[in-house]
């Protein structure tokens, strides 16, 4: 693995140029697919919020 | 889930005289000419007419058409093929032009009918928010914009002061 951060920064405007030149089609295509992770990524987050937010155990009252 | 049905079901709809006209906008709109941004829902832009005798706009054509369709509401979205959609009649006389002057685009032989990218720039630019900001960055240094009808429409439709200020924030001029 190269940490020449140059060089990330080179590769990485090469892979969004290569991004942005494909076929619309297929672009329109990453965007589904795209969507389709984040539907499930929000759907996890919101069953462990509703998790997190349980109703707190009943430990009884003071006496 | 497909855009592409998105798409031809809003063509039906022209087709249908629903709407007047329409253009791709946001960030489905700007996959059009940059690499494609994960976003979660797909703005159309529509020229629609006042109901006869009133200066009122309504969508409820749109929304029952697509209802009859089997789709749903959801909020301000009506969720065609998996994809909420929301429909946007012109809130301006820069959008305005934007959707007189979209360009059509095919997309495996559906027509798709797209802002300019000069257009997707100046609304992001009007917009302001971070993430049309960083929209704007992106058009830019993608080199997706004709520089001189860009900043043609943004001396035309008074946002000089805020091109300025973005190239001062973001491009070091």
């Amino acid at each position: 693995m190269n940490f020449d951060i140059e060089q990330m920064v080179t590769s990485k405007q090469a892979f969004r140029r290569r991004l942005a030149n494909l076929p619309i089609a297929e672009k329109l295509h990453l965007l589904d697919a795209m969507r389709e992770r984040a539907v499930a990524i929000r759907s996890a987050n919101q069953r462990q919020r509703i998790q997190a937010h349980e109703q707190p155990p009943d430990y009884g009252k003071k006496s | 889930m497909k855009i592409e049905e998105v798409i031809r079901t809003v063509n039906q709809m022209k087709a249908h005289g629903v709407i007047a006209n329409y253009a791709i906008g946001g960030a489905v709109g700007a996959t059009f000419y940059l690499e494609p941004v994960s976003t979660l829902d797909v703005d159309i832009f529509i020229d629609v007419h006042a109901m006869a005798g009133s200066s009122i706009i309504s969508l409820d054509p749109i929304f029952s058409y697509l209802r009859e369709r089997g789709c749903k509401m959801e909020g301000e979205h009506v969720v065609v093929s998996g994809w909420p959609v929301q429909f946007l009649p012109p809130t301006g006389p820069l959008i305005e032009e934007a959707l007189a002057r979209a360009v059509e685009v095919d997309v495996q032989g559906i027509p798709a009918r797209v802002f300019t990218a000069e257009h997707l720039g100046a609304i992001a630019l009007q917009t302001g928010r971070a993430k049309d900001k960083a929209r704007l960055l992106q058009f830019i240094e993608a080199r997706a914009l004709d520089r001189s009808r860009f900043e043609e429409i943004i001396s035309r439709y008074g946002l000089a002061d805020q091109w300025q200020k973005f190239q001062q924030q973001f491009l070091g001029s």
